[in-house]
């Protein structure tokens, strides 16, 4: 410690011990006396822990666990209200509706009723695309609400808690606590857009008793519609995480990813009913994913400008949240300054 | 889970420097601190969060080297963090959870299995005093429970070294008296070390054996408390009632160095032989002695002795924003 400051020789301050008054008066004095401790039934030891600790993919299924079994069971886990776990169900089982009316086609045999249940909830394209892709009521009430329930509290709650530094003051990097809350939210979106998308797929083919032939024609169609429901999956968890990122509030985050869907959706409809020009659904997250998949399970394009633009669009709006979202999270503290 | 370098040092630091853009956080560094308590103390934006978190190998060093348990602190961050207890000064608690799920899930983002971070979550949750409200929400809990709670965090899986920032933050007297003494016990019973980073002089002296003292980026002391306290000058403390500036007269007469304030005065202490002058010169001044010790200075005295002597060596903080960023005198 070559510079280490001398303080050899110094003396204490004196006003930090003494009262005031100028020496010459009497003084008094009140001594407060502590309170003995007759005894106590408590006994504090400290137990060493002779345990190991597991590797890295441990602590990230710790942390994808802990969000993803909230949903079910707040019980040792991430907080969900209970109404928004409601929320999610409900969601869940009107997305799931078709299979209940496929149930009831099957039912009602060739013909009448049947036949036209079958029609309007059958197999087809049009279905398939509405299925994950059509915007009502999926995307109008459903997948938007989902994702801002899911997403909204995230990464806000870290902030706003300070339990970010719980994480990053443990062996736990700042990829790994975005990929795992990213994997964590896009796992419960998934399970209920993209799982019911394929419980839809294949219980018409399992109510219908259909064959290789109806598997070859409709394969290709359902792959298309399940790439774009992945898609939409990872579009609206990167918009909903980084507006979770830049926030205090889960209120502010569900409110925001609202407005950004609904907003762009609502400015390009009316430049288009305006001027005629559905350029400006390059804005609208749900407008670029709509095109995408329309082209992907091989139906009619409502758009008048080309399909790059809207796979460029997805993949900027994609490309811009994460950024978004891993330059909040790089500031996200652990000693709070 | 107690490890040490072979040299029995916890922390070594080697020229280490850290600068936030043109700012100087941390200069020039040279630190060996051995296992035991440790006190980090230094005013507001002194260097103490920047110094924890190159500890902890949150941030990148400019220049130089450091170690934490052998680990190099620029290369090692997640060995070290798996070895530190952190504890932070904020709050950092889910409130949503309950003290035993919040324990258990900090243990698991360790890396330890479910089983296990709950088994040791009810054993330090006992430990700091929350046995009977391990169960209850976080968001019900006092400061002095929640306090307690973050130490339990830290503590789940027994590590090395235990940092503790302001660890007595907001609390009563007797939540206070009750972490400094788990503190205290983790350090003699348990055999682990801690850096505590406090305001309060008193707590970082009943815990810890030896302090660190930052300033403006810079440690200007790393000495046992004892050795400081040896080094400041020895005073007598009296109290005389009925005449204390005619006291204070005669003391002076006879070549003894007095401070007064009101009736109570420090007498520098030359030899064994200041306490007969002392009460020489209270006979002589007609003056009752009412009470004469040898003053034990504190670590709060030390703390403002060597904050009077940096206020006049060290320079503001404008002048250690480096030349080579804002381009003058070049």
């Amino acid at each position: 410690m070559k510079n280490e400051l001398d303080i050899s020789g110094g003396t204490t301050r004196m006003e930090s011990a003494f009262g005031s008054g100028d020496g010459d008066d009497e003084a008094t004095a009140s001594v407060a006396q502590k309170a003995e401790v007759k005894a106590s039934i408590y006994e504090q030891t400290y137990r060493p822990w002779r345990g190991s600790l597991g590797p890295r993919w441990v602590r990230n299924y710790a942390i994808f666990r802990h969000h993803v079994y909230g949903i079910f069971s707040s019980k040792g886990h991430r907080h969900y209200h209970p109404l928004v776990r409601l929320t999610i169900l409900i969601v869940f089982i009107f997305s799931i509706s078709p299979v209940a009316m496929l149930f009831l086609a099957s039912l009602g045999g060739q013909g009448g009723f049947g036949e036209i249940l079958s029609r309007m909830w059958g197999i087809n394209r049009y279905n398939l695309w509405g299925q994950v892709l059509g915007f009502f009521p999926r995307n109008l009430c459903m997948w938007p609400l989902l994702t801002a329930l899911v997403v909204g509290g995230m990464i806000s709650d870290d902030r706003r808690n300070g339990t970010s530094a719980i994480y990053f003051s443990r062996p736990v990097n700042r990829t790994d606590y975005t990929a795992m809350k990213y994997l964590s939210s896009a796992v419960v979106l998934g399970f209920v857009i993209v799982f019911s998308y394929i419980v839809y797929y294949t219980s018409a083919i399992v109510l219908n008793g259909e064959g290789w032939a109806f598997l070859i024609d409709t394969f290709p169609i359902f792959m298309g519609g399940l790439i774009a429901g992945i898609l939409l999956v990872i579009t609206y968890t990167s918009i909903g995480l980084a507006l979770s990122s830049i926030s205090q509030s889960r209120f502010f985050a569900a409110v925001a990813f609202l407005a950004v869907i609904y907003g762009t959706k609502m400015v390009a409809f009316l430049i288009e009913s305006t001027f005629d020009s559905s350029i400006l659904y390059l804005l609208s997250p749900y407008d670029g994913l709509a095109h995408i998949g329309q082209w992907l399970v091989g139906i009619e394009s409502n758009y008048d400008h080309p399909l790059s633009l809207s796979i460029v669009s997805i993949l900027l709006i994609n490309f811009l949240s994460l950024l978004l979202l891993t330059s909040r999270v790089s500031s996200l503290e652990v000693t709070r300054e | 889970m107690a490890s040490e370098t072979s040299e029995g040092l916890l922390i070594t630091a080697k020229s280490l420097k850290k600068m936030y853009g043109p700012h100087l956080a941390l200069d020039d560094i040279n630190l060996e601190i051995p296992p035991g308590a440790i006190g980090i103390l230094g005013p507001n934006g002194a260097g103490k969060s920047t110094f924890f978190k190159c500890l902890l190998g949150l941030i990148k060093t400019t220049s130089g080297e450091g170690s934490v348990l052998g680990h190099d602190i620029r290369t090692e961050g997640d060995l070290i963090r798996s070895k530190i207890g952190y504890m932070p000064e904020y709050d950092s608690l889910d409130p949503g959870l309950t003290a035993i799920d919040q324990v258990r899930y900090s243990g698991e983002l360790l890396g330890m299995n479910p089983d296990s971070a709950t088994q040791r979550a009810h054993e330090v949750l006992q430990y700091v005093g929350l046995k009977d409200q391990r169960y209850r929400k976080i968001e019900t809990f006092s400061t002095g429970m929640k306090q307690a709670a973050k130490l339990a965090c830290a503590l789940i899986h027994d590590p090395d070294i235990l940092i503790c920032d302001e660890p007595t933050n907001g609390l009563d007297q007797r939540a206070r008296e009750f972490m400094l003494q788990t503190l205290k016990k983790t350090v003699s019973e348990g055999g682990r070390s801690v850096l505590m980073s406090s305001h309060v002089m008193d707590d970082v002296e009943r815990v810890c054996d030896r302090i660190v003292m930052i300033h403006k980026g810079k440690i200007v002391v790393h000495r046992s408390i004892d050795e400081m306290v040896n080094q400041v000058e020895k005073e007598i403390e009296i109290s005389v009632w009925g005449g204390a500036s005619k006291m204070e007269q005669e003391l002076t007469s006879i070549g003894l160095s007095v401070r007064r304030m009101g009736r109570n005065m420090r007498v520098t202490k030359v030899d064994e032989g200041t306490y007969t002058n002392i009460l020489s010169s209270a006979a002589k001044a007609k003056v009752q002695v009412r009470k004469m010790t040898d003053y034990e200075p504190d670590l709060e005295d030390i703390f403002l002795l060597i904050m009077d002597k940096l206020g006049e060596d060290v320079k503001e903080t404008d002048d250690l924003i480096t030349p080579r960023y804002t381009g003058e005198g070049s």
